[in-house]
């Protein structure tokens, strides 16, 4: 009797180890990978995450999904990520957004409580005025505001969205003082400024390039380092002789707590992905500015950008916590 | 124009593998969007992948088949269940389903799918001919002028509630309030959440749909079941074809309807729950028997069906010739040009016009596909219809919860979809219409962001709503609305106090 007990017992526990280790031993991944995008289909954001998916990285050979789990200005999205298992199977895509809500929404997930995976790249934001204003360049602008401060109406994003940051940056940077009206996206801001109903937008290029490009409206300066693919016939600000870089950027980040040796794979295989000169052709043709960085660098740069968005917020006394 | 056109349908034709994806988008179309919560928007978007890989025009065929085929699907059910597939079906149901609870069910589908198609070919002659003209006038459209026109769909809101005007703008206010939940439009502050993440996001047009047009439907079957004797809810598809004199004696709304939709729809981010909105109440405003209104009668399908499918055209007008995105359903469509390298806006038209022509020639076939496949699948529906109460109650019950989850991929929508479905059954009990709350729901965010910075843009002056002739115009019409009613019976006792002094 005692021997089939210890016969069972064995062979039970033979079975288990084996399941144990079968389940350690297959290979991550071996299930669907997701990607949360925190705004609806369609956007900039969207088009790279599917992009991406697409176009699944060699050491990840499995399907990879977008998902948009949208509202509450892309608060929802990251919470989802940051809430979800931390197996390495969802994947978050943020940008400044995710920054500023951290501190206007006292629901919004912590930046501490996510994980940097891989930056993707930047999106240039860039100053465009409407034909009526006559202003040509940069330094016009500025000229214009410095002598009749808030003369400029600038369309934007309400307060914790890119293009209001960008616009704030700029009124900081060079000390003087826009209208700021803001406006529920990028869409219905371009339409504002292509109407005449706002004299400046501080939007992203790919948006605003085919009316710049009709004549419809004049993009005046980019606010990158480098001039934009899009719009190759426009002068950075650097150019133009300022000192001024504004750019929103996308990456992607795990919950906190997934292991190192899946994280560590995710990294490799994405960073690689993005760093492949045919994707990255892709990418161009829909507008998306793609410059990778391993997540040592991303973790340095939300850092960077996170005491800069601070400091605006803080200004604009628009910090909740 | 013409011969391009014709060319490239006849590309589209020649070539197998086009017909058989508009066949395949068409079936597709009609069956997502007869899922309840599963919108126009969300069906592209569930589809969107399937397209990266083909070629661009086969593409855009592809979405355009099944946007228009959605456009058709939401109404099915609308008329069916009474409950919206797609917010663009949210008014069809208000007529189409008493018509179908008197046994016309096929009738009424009929005239949704007739409706549809003369609608949708006036969407595409506007967006033809029309395009670049209404496209110069969608862009007058600023702040004030939305403002103008959110009041005005206010004001058509309190005639366009069946019964009682007053209980219509009751419901119609809490629609409002319910519209001011969620993160403030112009300065991203929290209101009215509670502190609860479940509210942030505010109230989406369709959970709200669902749970008062779907699940609030279970909740009364569920209520009257000691009642009914498991009658089938779903009634009989009867005659499927009107009287044809009939039918065509309804041109006028036709057209009526169709000229509201593509001119609504034409205007950025009005869409094409507004285009309905306001082709109901227009339709009940010339109507000979207005009262009748709600209980069934042809011309209250006949009206936002047309609205519905021409709107698509107008959407298509803003995107195609300006590269932005009318509503949520265009943007979507945008992406999927964008994936294959082809920018919407004016150079569109001047780099790749073959591109064009093949937009126009694929929203052609996506028409006459929908019509035929509609026709055939009318008897099948019929088929549907004879599933007994109890099981299909389950079902809605299941697709409600589904599909308001697949919205945003959040259990909150879900809580938001069976509030409103509760709310939806205390507004039956207390014989309140429920369709304004949606009315307001939609109007409400567009009246107070645009009022907001009209006059955050006048630097706080009313005087840019009289600044702007056609806001002008738009305000005046409504106190014409408002004040003649009112008025009248002064107006006839003036004049019998002058006859009576001067006689």
């Amino acid at each position: 009797m005692k021997m089939i007990k210890k016969l069972a017992t064995a062979a039970a526990a033979v079975l288990l180890s084996g399941a144990l280790t079968s389940q350690a031993l297959a290979e991550f991944p071996d299930d669907t990978i997701t990607i949360v995008v925190p705004w609806p289909a369609g956007g900039a954001y969207d088009l790279s995450a599917r992009l991406m998916a697409e176009n699944p990285p060699e050491n990840l050979p499995v399907s990879m999904i977008v998902t948009n789990v949208t509202g509450a200005a892309g608060s929802n999205g990251v919470r989802h990520v940051a809430q979800s298992d931390p197996d390495g199977y969802t994947i978050g895509m943020m940008g400044t957004h995710a920054i500023a809500q951290s501190y206007m929404n006292r629901n919004a997930t912590p930046l501490e409580d996510i994980e940097p995976l891989v930056f993707i790249g930047p999106e240039p934001a860039s100053l465009v005025v409407s034909n009526d204003t006559g202003i040509e360049n940069v330094k016009q602008y500025l000229e214009q505001l410095k002598k009749q401060p808030g003369s400029i109406i600038n369309g934007n994003d309400s307060p914790g969205g890119f293009s209001y940051i960008a616009a704030t940056m700029l009124e900081n940077h060079f000390d003087v003082k826009l209208s700021k009206v803001p406006y529920q996206g990028y869409a219905p801001t371009a339409s504002a400024l292509v109407s005449g109903e706002v004299m400046s937008t501080t939007l992203p290029i790919p948006l605003l390039a085919e009316q710049h490009k009709a004549g419809k409206v004049k993009i005046i300066g980019v606010a990158a380092e480098k001039r934009h693919p899009f719009a190759p016939d426009v002068p950075t600000f650097k150019e133009q002789g300022f000192d001024f870089i504004a750019e929103d950027f996308y990456m992607l980040y795990l919950p906190k707590g997934v292991p190192e040796d899946r994280r560590a794979k995710l990294e490799e295989g994405l960073y690689k992905l993005l760093s492949d000169e045919k994707f990255q052709k892709k990418a161009a043709e829909l507008g998306l500015v793609i410059m990778p960085r391993d997540a040592a660098g991303t973790r340095a740069y939300l850092e960077q950008r996170n005491q800069e968005v601070k400091a605006i917020l803080e200004d604009a006394n628009l910090i909740e916590k | 124009m013409l011969t391009d056109f014709l060319a490239a349908l006849g590309t589209t034709l020649l070539s197998p593998w086009g017909l058989v994806l508009a066949v395949i988008g068409t079936l597709l179309g009609i069956l997502l969007g007869a899922m309840p919560g599963v919108s126009s928007t969300m069906a592209l978007a569930i589809l969107l992948p399937i397209s990266f890989g083909m070629d661009p025009h086969l593409a855009i065929l592809f979405l355009l088949t099944v946007f228009v085929a959605s456009v058709y699907g939401g109404s099915v059910t609308a008329i069916l269940i009474n409950i919206p597939g797609t917010p663009g079906s949210i008014v069809t149901q208000l007529d189409g389903y008493p018509m179908a609870r008197s046994g016309r069910a096929g009738q009424a589908l009929t005239y949704a799918l007739v409706s549809s198609t003369l609608g949708g070919l006036i969407g595409l002659v506007a967006l033809v001919l029309v395009a670049p003209m209404l496209a110069a006038a969608a862009m007058e459209f600023r702040s004030p002028e939305f403002t103008a026109v959110a009041v005005f769909g206010l004001v058509l809101l309190a005639y366009a509630s069946p019964g009682s005007t007053i209980r219509g703008m009751m419901v119609g206010g809490l629609g409002l309030l319910c519209g001011m939940v969620g993160f403030d439009k112009l300065t991203d502050i929290p209101r009215f959440t509670f502190d609860s993440t479940a509210l942030q996001g505010g109230i989406e047009l369709v959970p709200l749909c669902v749970g008062l047009f779907g699940f609030a439907e279970v909740l009364k079957n569920v209520g009257a079941a000691g009642r009914s004797s498991g009658k089938s809810v779903m009634p009989a598809i009867g005659k499927v074809w009107p009287p044809m004199k009939e039918l065509l004696s309804h041109w006028k709304t036709m057209l009526r309807g169709s000229l509201i939709g593509a001119g609504v729809g034409a205007i950025p981010a009005a869409g094409s729950a507004i285009a309905v909105a306001i082709a109901y109440a227009q339709e009940m405003r010339f109507s000979k028997r207005p009262d009748k209104f709600g209980t069934g009668v042809s011309e209250g399908v006949v009206a936002p069906e047309s609205a519905n499918s021409s709107s698509i055209g107008g959407t298509l007008i803003p995107m195609m010739t300006l590269g932005i995105p009318g509503d949520a359903i265009t943007a979507v469509l945008m992406g999927s040009l964008l994936i294959h390298g082809l920018r919407p806006g004016p150079g569109l038209f001047a780099n790749n016009p073959e591109f064009v022509s093949g937009v126009y020639s694929s929203f052609f076939l996506a028409l006459i596909l929908t019509l035929i496949v509609g026709l055939l699948l009318m008897r099948w529906v019929a088929w549907v219809t004879r599933i007994p109460s109890h099981i299909l109650m389950v079902v809605i019950a299941v697709l409600c919860v589904v599909g308001s989850f697949a919205i945003r991929n959040t259990m909150d929508d879900v809580y938001i979809m069976l509030a409103f479905g509760v709310i939806g059954y205390l507004l039956n009990l207390l014989r309140l219409p429920a369709a304004p709350l949606a009315f307001g729901l939609i109007l409400g965010p567009l009246l107070e962001e645009n009022l907001r910075r009209s006059l955050i843009l006048g630097r706080g002056s009313w005087e840019i709503f009289i600044n702007s002739p056609i806001a002008l115009t738009l305000l005046l019409m409504s106190a014409a609305a408002i004040l003649l009613p009112l008025l009248a019976p002064w107006f006839v006792r003036l004049r019998n106090d002058l006859r009576r002094t001067y006689r």
